[in-house]
């Protein structure tokens, strides 16, 4: 069987023989699985969908009634159960759908799909998934949580705009970097260190508006998958996190509209079949409309006139159903933030748009019934350019990151006691840091030409999710990655004081540097009870790709840069441990998970880089390197069940930073270090029609590295900084509430009214520290003054919903 | 940054003024030391103070509070070496400073700064290189047309030696000033004009302590009749950083969205800079 992994040999080689020694476990594994297939089993397989839109559903409970064992649906809602002949009832639970169960007298290979109603709104419960067999207590999923899109919607929304981001934000473990932040910040990660992906695309800048949205449209999605904890095979490339959404495929059964005005935004979506039960399509849009509705209201004579902010994304996807084996999605996402500042008075002209496109084509292809392949064509671009002109002066800078991606994912239950998945990966990147040009009173200003990097990653996977004994159910995966800088490509040599004495050129295709390397993934759970498991994980990962930046925030700006010479591919190595207790038949779910991470190759800007730095240079000579550690626990009640559910969470946690060239070598704590993090989260139906959310949330305040003295030179004040990240701001807390009418439901027009107060309490909460110094030591009235920037006092919102 | 800008719009109504308590400030040295061309070295020697700290409102406390008095200060070319005596000189500034009355700068030489005081002891080291002349200047009205139709600027243009590494800063006063000031922001390397022919335009001279929250662009621009005196200087390259990140570390006091850009001295145990300076000289009256 080990024959079937290329590269495993010379990789294990260089590695040390517990890595052997896991290798020949999993070649045991499938050894005992053939044995075991030897015997007259047979297997039941097809797929799960939903009965009133046609769409296949991931995630779902497969199984068999009798011995109390199944599986879960795979990303496109496939099953596949292997088990002895014999009768049996086949049940199917999925969270929000009605149970299905039927007897199945298993003589030979049966093929059965399945269709599930949507249970009525007032019994639905609340948002992560309910698992009547393949629940947290069993899985081996570490740090793992699914959110279902349709029931965020009943939660306070941000000026009227409900966001997944935000929601996953409050789940343990996971934190924002503020007020009006997407960026996540899991398990002391940096935000460059999660995997999102959207229809398998990855999407490198999530946010709208500096943050205060995100790309996900949430009439387009379908599915909200995290993995913050131990990753599994099939995904690699970063250290901390993976946010996988999928998009809806489109109502195949009939045409439908859903829409929304809000008090910024409106959004669209149409969805229909192309042809009833074979195919479909899914459009959706938003705009914002702050720069519309102000339009009027601006004098033609206004000196800013032509000045404004909007963004929109569109968001469409095909499938095609080409045979019982074969189906066909192609899926497209598009989205821009524009920004636009005129000054006629000083001739002043800014454009700075930014945004993120992606495109998916994947076909789905059943060898038999019980080997399922995906195989996914992707590209993903991400570009932010900034344009600036003013009379006799031109400057244009643009920076990004385009990939294409070919994978195969192959999924194959080779019996029950298995669930293997396999595969391989392939992206070919193309990166353009800071590309500058400009003119000055008509002479051109020389930036060099324009430089792009190139790199080639690839990967190879193989994992296992399989149940050793009635109680140990481990996951065992092995990464195989790869990256490769190749040309063309100029490298400069430098002198010490950073100058350019002389350069390497490689040409198109030729190797700079290349990095091999083998991430072992490992989950065990042990079961104590019907009600109770204990989970250990052990994960290593690489990631070649890497956000540079200069700012306290993540911005639209921030360059992403591949491992190159200098810089070299992050690793991580995690350990969690955990326990998992679920009271009332499965009402109650609580767990306690505690981790702790080393992170190695971490980057930071050196001391005294600017933002010009790295024009017509190889950015990475302005990097330096060190190493991260983070550690703590994570505290989960939820009640998924229920008129009331939703969740209180709690971590304590921490993370440090060393690197020899910054704080004058001394550990440090990462801006995002956060001790405390809580948030609660509760929904409750008091009638038919009404429905109440409300979130409340505390975290200790980030930290800042504030100037801590002061000095003159040449007459000038002059901040000087003491050690890095030296103070930390006020905590954040916060209180949203909402309350959600749905009039009138036997109608053909389906409406509902989401009224939120976000921020009820009207707590200022820090969203930035700046000094404000005013005066002049002549003058004697010198002084510099804190002042803390709040963003949004208490806001209310009302959202008006419709879908017919 | 400009996308900045517009989220400041919407919220200016929510800042607060706060108390904050920073970690106590570690007592440094600053060090605002020159070497030029045919002149003495001077060398003014202050003290950090705290980030929201009183300060000084006159000379007097000025003079008794930030400035160090009582440090040794040696200057050495190599061959000899010199200790500096304080001095006061209410003309110019700096209105104090250790100088000397043996070593003077000289084009191709490198001179070590060591200062001791109290239990600090800071060193540095600069050269003096060959000065590269203005090939010509000349006044021109506001470029951006903002302003009145009598403010403009000077323009210089000259030509870079084809070597890497050369840097230079601008000095200027106008009419009857007797100190030349730092132009602000006119300093420059030749990283992206190596050899190549180099056109600049700059406004007055920064005055010290001259702060002024809004923009008065007769402080800022020349007028016509003017007669302008421009003082530019070859520096090294690396001293040239110092004034480039101490140009951005005023620039971003305060963005939130910056990061603190740390100002790269070149004392080793102290802040400041030892700057050894190759000037020429220019005059141009400012008509139309």
């Amino acid at each position: 069987m080990s024959t079937s992994i290329p590269y495993s040999h010379p990789i294990l080689k260089s590695n040390n023989t517990i890595m052997r020694l896991f290798w020949l476990g999993i070649t045991f594994f499938f050894a005992t699985s053939i044995a075991l297939n030897a015997q007259s089993n047979f297997t039941l397989s097809g797929y799960v969908k939903d009965a009133s839109t046609g769409e296949y559903l991931p995630g779902a409970n497969v199984f068999i009634k009798e011995i109390l064992k199944g599986t879960s649906t795979n990303s496109y809602g496939f099953y596949s159960i292997t088990v002895p002949k014999g009768n049996y009832t086949l049940g199917v639970s999925f969270m929000g759908y009605s149970e299905y169960s039927s007897a199945v007298n298993l003589n030979k290979d049966q093929r059965i799909n399945i269709t599930i109603s949507p249970k009525a709104i007032e019994t639905k419960e609340f948002e992560v998934s309910e698992k009547r067999i393949e629940n947290n207590v069993k899985s081996t999923d570490m740090g793992r949580v699914e959110l279902s899109v349709e029931n965020m919607k009943r939660l306070p929304a941000f000026f009227g705009e409900v966001d997944l981001i935000k929601i996953v934000q409050l789940i343990p473990g996971v934190k924002n970097a503020g007020e009006g932040n997407t960026g996540l910040y899991i398990r002391g990660g940096g935000p460059d260190q999660n995997l999102v992906l959207l229809d398998e695309a990855v999407v490198y800048n999530a946010a709208h508006l500096l943050g205060f949205f995100s790309v996900f449209n949430s009439d387009a999605v379908k599915t909200v998958d995290l993995h913050k904890g131990g990753m599994p095979a099939q995904f690699g490339g970063r250290l901390a996190s993976v946010l996988d959404i999928g998009m809806k495929e489109g109502n195949n059964q009939k045409y439908k509209v859903d829409g929304g005005i809000g008090l910024i935004a409106s959004r669209l979506t149409v969805q229909g079949p192309i042809k009833k039960d074979t195919a479909s399509f899914i459009i959706s849009a938003r705009r914002t409309y702050i720069d519309v509705v102000t339009k009027p209201f601006i004098k033609s004579t206004s000196p800013t006139k032509g000045s404004g902010y909007y963004f929109y994304d569109l968001n469409t996807k095909i499938n095609y159903r080409l045979s019982d084996k074969d189906r066909l999605f192609i899926s497209g996402y598009f989205g821009r933030d524009v920004f636009t500042f005129k000054s006629t008075k000083s001739n002043f002209d800014i454009r700075i748009p930014w945004g993120n496109a992606t495109l998916s084509a994947r076909w789905n292809h059943l060898f038999s019934n019980k080997l399922f392949l995906n195989t996914s064509a992707i590209f993903s671009d991400y570009q932010f350019e900034s344009n600036i002109a003013q009379t006799a002066f031109n400057f244009k800078i643009g920076s990004g990151i385009r990939d294409y991606n070919a994978k195969m994912d192959f999924t194959w239950y080779p019996t029950i006691r298995h669930n293997v998945k396999f595969g391989a990966n392939y992206i070919y990147h193309r990166f353009s840091p800071n590309n500058a040009s400009g003119e000055i009173a008509g002479q051109e200003l020389d930036f060099g030409p324009k430089v792009y990097l190139y790199a080639h990653e690839a990967a190879l996977y193989l994992g296992d999710d399989f149940d050793i004994t009635e109680k140990l159910r481990i996951h065992g995966g092995l990464r195989a990655s790869w990256f490769a800088q190749v040309g063309p490509y100029t490298q400069y040599i430098k002198n010490e004081l950073n100058q350019k004495t002389d350069s390497i050129t490689y040409s198109q295709g030729d190797l700079v540097k290349q990095y091999p390397n083998v991430e072992p993934r490992l989950m065990l759970r042990y079961t104590l009870n019907k009600n109770s498991s204990i989970k250990a994980s052990f994960t290593q990962n690489y990631q070649y790709i890497h956000i540079t930046s200069l700012a306290n925030q993540s911005l639209p700006t921030d360059l992403w840069f591949p491992s190159t010479g200098r810089v070299k591919p992050q690793f991580g190595t995690q350990y969690s441990l955990g326990y998992y207790h679920n009271f009332k038949e499965n009402t109650w779910e609580t767990s306690v998970e505690a981790y702790y991470k080393t992170m190695q190759n971490q980057i930071e800007f050196k001391d005294g880089t600017l933002p010009s730095s790295s024009i017509n240079d190889n950015l990475d000579s302005y990097l330096t390197f060190g190493k991260g550690e983070a550690y703590g626990a994570e505290f989960f009640l939820k009640k998924a069940l229920g008129k009331t559910s939703g969740w209180i969470g709690y971590t304590l946690s921490w993370t440090t930073r060393t690197f020899p060239e910054l704080n004058n070598g001394k550990k440090f704590f990462a801006r995002y270090d956060r001790r405390h993090d809580f948030s609660f989260v509760l929904t409750h139906e008091f009638s038919k029609k009404w429905t109440i959310g409300a979130v409340f949330v505390y975290a200790s305040g980030n930290l800042l590295w504030l100037p801590t003295s002061i000095y003159f030179m040449e007459g000038q004040s002059v901040v000087n900084y003491g050690e890095r990240n030296n103070y930390r701001m006020p905590a954040y807390h916060r209180l949203d509430l909402s309350a959600t009418y749905t009039p009138n439901k036997e109608r053909k027009l389906h409406s509902s009214w989401n009224f939120s107060i976000y921020n009820v309490y009207s707590r200022l909460n820090p969203y930035f520290i700046y000094i404000e110094t005013s005066g002049s030591p002549l003058t004697g009235d010198l002084k510099n003054t804190a002042k803390k920037v709040s963003l949004f006092p208490i806001i209310p919102t009302v959202t008006y919903n419709f879908n017919f | 940054m400009c996308v900045i800008v517009f989220a400041l719009g919407m919220m200016q109504a929510c800042e607060r003024e706060i108390d904050i308590e920073l970690p106590n400030a570690e007592d440094l040295l600053v060090v605002e030391g020159s070497i030029e061309t045919g002149e003495f070295p001077k060398v003014l020697i202050t003290r950090n103070r705290g980030f929201f700290n009183e300060f000084p409102t006159d000379l007097n406390t000025f003079l008794t509070e930030f400035v160090v008095t009582d440090a040794v200060v040696t200057v050495s070319d190599g061959t000899i070496s010199e200790v500096l005596q304080f001095t006061i000189d209410p003309l110019n500034y700096p209105f104090v400073y250790y100088t000397g009355s043996t070593i003077k700068g000289e084009v191709g030489k490198s001179y070590s700064l060591t200062i001791v005081s109290g239990n600090k002891i800071l060193t540095s080291r600069t050269q003096i290189s060959n000065a590269v002349p203005l090939d010509s200047t000349w006044f021109g009205l506001d470029p951006f047309n903002n302003q009145e139709d009598s403010l403009g600027v000077s323009y210089a243009e000259m030509m870079d030696p084809d070597t890497l590494g050369n840097a230079y800063r601008l000095f200027a006063k106008k009419n009857s000033e007797i100190t030349y000031f730092p132009v602000s922001g006119a300093h420059f390397n030749d990283d992206f004009t190596n050899g190549q022919k180099v056109v600049f335009f700059n406004g007055q001279g920064t005055r010290p302590f001259f702060a002024s929250d809004t923009f008065v662009p007769q402080e800022f621009f020349y007028k016509l009749g003017d007669t302008i005196l421009l003082k530019f200087c070859s520096i090294g390259r690396n001293e040239e950083l110092f004034f480039n990140t101490l140009d951005a570390a005023t620039g971003s006091n305060g963005n939130p969205f910056s990061s603190p850009v740390l100002v790269k001295s070149n004392i080793e145990g102290g802040l400041g800079i030892w700057c050894g300076y190759s000037p020429t000289y220019d005059t141009i009256i400012a008509t139309n």
